[in-house]
């Protein structure tokens, strides 16, 4: 039995000779055929992988950049825009002012829609007392 | 590469989560042109708090024991239109992804105001009042632990 390193030393010619006479597996050409279509399509997967790979990783990149840009600025303390108390008690009692007024019209809008509203009341009242 | 994506959903999903709040929409819009910005920080409100002479109000309303559970006061005054839309939508999304409930909502010749708290019966945990009126938007947070019916007393007396 020849082994490999003698084989690999034999010429072309020598290895055509030796070659005539043995006889080919039938069925071998499209098992052969079908094998290397399917490696090239492999390895086309593989490199169409390949391309996308960058895909998760820029995504990840792209949220953590998103939440360092909000995070970092929320993590951060605000500036008192007082370093006065008593100037900041005159602000807290304007904004406390600022909000009453705005309920006073949301209490002003009821009061005028209150006649309007006990109407259909009153209308049921006087059909019951009937 | 599931992982990766799932990490990046939960990063998104914690941004959203994160973002809002009276301090962060404080942060991001107070610098920003034609906006006035005024926050009080928890330690200045407590300062007020030992102010004798505010303790002593003459006649008028007293706000202390109101301002001594207040633990932040964040105000946005924008007349910036570059920025109201996103303001109003950054509000509104902080407002429905908290446990706020509707005040009051007035709307009186185009302006359009609302009100919210949030907290449960007898304690209120934050106030947010959102003001619209033509070109100009005001936002206004207070954060801390206030006694509801001694806040609803103030508002009511200073309606008076």
């Amino acid at each position: 039995m020849k082994r490999i390193e003698d084989i690999e030393k034999l010429s072309l010619e020598e290895l055509e000779r030796s070659a005539e006479g043995v006889t080919v597996p039938e069925g071998l050409r499209p098992r052969l055929e079908a094998a290397l279509a399917a490696a090239e399509a492999q390895s086309r997967k593989d490199e169409e992988r390949a391309g996308k790979r960058w895909i998760p990783y820029a995504s990840l990149a792209a949220a953590a950049a998103l939440v360092a840009a909000i995070v970092i600025p929320a993590a951060r303390q605000p500036k008192d825009s007082f370093d006065d108390p008593l100037l900041a008690y005159a602000k807290v009692e304007e904004t406390f002012r600022y909000i009453s007024d705005k309920m006073s019209e949301g209490v002003n809008q009821v009061r005028e829609a209150r006649p309007a509203a006990e109407m259909p009341g009153k209308t049921i009242k006087k059909i019951n007392s009937k | 590469m599931k992982k990766i994506l799932a990490i990046a959903a939960l990063l998104l999903g914690f941004v959203s989560a994160y973002a809002q709040n009276g301090k962060s929409i404080y942060m991001k819009y107070s610098d920003a042109e034609n906006v006035s910005a005024v926050y009080v920080s928890p330690a200045m409100f407590r300062l007020i708090g030992k102010i004798p002479e505010i303790q002593a109000n003459n006649g008028e309303v007293d706000l202390t024991p109101v301002i001594r559970g207040l633990s932040g006061l964040y105000i946005i005054n924008s007349e910036n239109l570059g920025i109201n839309d996103s303001l109003y939508k950054d509000v509104s999304r902080f407002i429905d992804s908290g446990k706020y409930e509707m005040l009051m909502e007035v709307k009186d010749n185009g302006e359009i105001m609302h009100m919210y708290t949030c907290g449960d019966e007898k304690v209120v945990t934050s106030f947010v009042m959102l003001a619209k009126d033509g070109d100009e938007l005001t936002f206004i947070c207070l954060d801390g632990k206030l006694d509801r019916a001694q806040l609803e007393d103030l508002m009511a007396s200073q309606m008076q």
